[in-house]
């Protein structure tokens, strides 16, 4: 790899630790993906914000950076942490995961970072712009930042990320490269698809079959930002799509060909009903339909969303024993409580919780103690990952029918 | 039966253990224990089977890049793997393994997946880029 002057110099210590332990990672990163130089970054989203993926151990590594002068060059917001920093004691979370989240969180903020603890930075203004080199982790906000935005970066890991927040570079490979951005598989949607569920379903679908490929989807006319946000979730969950484009809708796709760069797809898939109706058959694991948890918000929910579970709840009442959690980031809450929102929605036994979500969160712990028996959701992503992270049975429908299963407490009942 | 597979070094060391073989990608979030080195993924094949002191041998990594930080509390815990194989690596892992400093190989000149059966003796040297099924 080719090393700027500066760059010689911090990997030979002159900034540092910190500084120089973050280089000698990018370069190896750099060396194995056969990258020539590194490129300047200047806007990082954290992974490994949350103690359920840092552990004890990421805590210290994060900690030693910090209490060696680590300081953050690049702009950085935080992923979603553990707990949610006002009322963890209510939601059940752990004294112990608390601590340990304060530990890391305060360690981050430290450097530099903004302790946002969202996954979905995109809503709260940490935007790039097409084209602009980003250093992001957290797997559905970099398929948003490089399909949605056309913001350039590679699938972070949390020590990459760090590395880059410390030093300002990250290695140039992979989707920073424009030829490496260009379709490789098609997916035709024969169908037409509505709200977060059935594209989430859509990803997941994908996601199986793309790997870390790029698919290009025909035949989506249109879909919100709501939807397109669950769309990226599902195809990062599932696979390890980091990249993916919609012909005529997506900044890179604004026809089939040019996302292909006029290359052939390597193969192409249909998704008609009948796709759609397996994979959200595949979502729904278990049998049975009892719930004791509604959970919205995975990514985290947007104010649309918000508005539209407010009005899907005024004047009723959450089932006695069921818990209904919207995740969410801080300003959103905020902007919900000023609508009014969130007044319909506490006045309805529904709870925000912020900081975190249901997958970077002690779910498993808090599902034991407070004794809870099914899950049900609008998001794929939610779908895929709680049977292992909350040992839970897990209902996978529209937002309509998580609705309805929070007032009636069983999932599939009208 | 010797047979010696010769790969990419990804990241360097020596290792030797009995594999643990997939045809699956293999998610840390959600579908590893970190505390125990148990898969817990539901649907996945190597699901209720122990990861701990292994030669992990899968095609890549796929979903949360939260995966990095567990592979390496997972080693802290003492129930990392002690090497990992993949057809093609994916970032996430890699970055888990370069902190770990587990060794790391891909692009072997047979497919490993279906090379290397569980339960096999494996002898890894990454430096050189080198696997030796020393017993089946």
């Amino acid at each position: 790899m080719q090393l700027t002057r500066e760059e010689e110099e911090m990997l030979a210590g002159k900034s540092g630790y910190p500084v120089q332990k973050s280089m000698e990672i990018l370069v190896q990163l750099g060396e194995i993906y056969d990258a020539k130089k590194m490129i300047p970054v200047s806007n990082v989203h954290m992974p490994g914000s949350s103690v359920v993926v840092a552990g004890e151990a990421g805590t210290k590594f994060v900690e030693k950076m910090a209490g060696l002068d680590g300081k953050f060059c690049a702009m950085t917001t935080l992923n979603s942490g553990a707990v949610n920093f006002d009322d963890w004691r209510e939601v059940g979370y752990p004294e112990e995961t608390f601590l340990l989240q304060t530990r890391l969180t305060n360690a981050y903020q430290a450097m530099g970072a903004i302790p946002c603890h969202t996954c979905t930075p995109y809503l709260i203004g940490n935007c790039p712009r097409k084209g602009e080199h980003v250093a992001w982790g957290e797997s559905s906000a970099i398929a948003f930042a490089n399909s949605v935005l056309g913001a350039r970066t590679n699938r972070e890991g949390g020590p990459s990320a760090l590395a880059a927040a410390l030093t300002g570079r990250v290695p140039e490979y992979g989707y920073h490269l424009s030829e490496n951005r260009l379709g490789q598989i098609r997916v035709d949607v024969s169908t037409q698809l509505s709200g977060v569920d059935e594209f989430g379903a859509l990803g997941y679908w994908v996601g199986t079959r793309a790997g870390s490929k790029v698919p290009v989807f025909t035949g989506i006319t249109s879909v919100s930002a709501d939807e397109i946000k669950t769309l990226g979730a599902g195809l990062a969950s599932s696979g390890a799509v980091a990249l993916y484009h919609i012909a005529g809708i997506t900044p890179e796709a604004p026809t089939c060909d040019a996302a292909f760069g006029g290359r052939k797809p390597g193969e192409v898939f249909e998704f008609s009903k009948k796709e759609l109706a397996e994979a959200k058959t595949s979502l729904n694991k278990h049998e049975g339909q009892e719930i004791s948890v509604v959970c919205i918000g995975c990514p985290h929910a947007s104010i649309t969303e918000i508005e539209e579970i407010a009005a899907g709840l005024a004047g009723k009442k959450v089932k006695s024993h069921v818990e209904f959690w919207i995740t969410t980031a801080l300003p959103i809450r905020s902007l919900a409580e000023r609508c009014g929102y969130a007044k319909v929605i506490e006045a309805a036994g529904g709870r925000f919780v912020i900081d975190t979500c249901p997958i970077l969160s002690p779910m498993a712990e808090v599902a034991k103690k407070k004794g809870y028996t099914g899950l049900a959701t609008n998001s794929s992503k939610l779908a895929h990952y709680a049977p292992g992270q909350w040992a839970l049975p897990t209902y996978y429908g529209s937002l309509q029918a998580c609705l309805t299963a929070a007032v009636t407490g069983k999932f599939g009942e009208r | 039966m010797e047979k010696i597979l010769h790969g990419r070094k990804v990241v360097g060391g020596k290792a030797k253990g009995v594999a643990l073989v997939t045809g699956e990608p293999i998610c840390f979030l959600g579908g590893i224990d970190v505390k125990t080195g148990t898969v817990t993924e539901v649907g996945h094949p190597l699901y209720g089977q122990c990861i701990a002191g292994k030669v992990l041998v899968f095609p890549t990594g796929k979903g949360s890049t939260g995966g990095s930080y567990l592979i390496y509390e997972a080693v802290n815990n003492g129930v990392g793997p002690c090497a990992m194989i993949n057809r093609a690596v994916e970032q996430v892992t890699v970055i888990g393994c370069i902190i770990s400093e587990i060794p790391m190989l891909d692009r072997l000149d047979s497919d490993p997946v279906t090379a290397i059966k569980t339960g096999d003796v494996v002898e890894v040297n990454a430096d050189e880029g080198t696997l030796k099924v020393v017993s089946a």
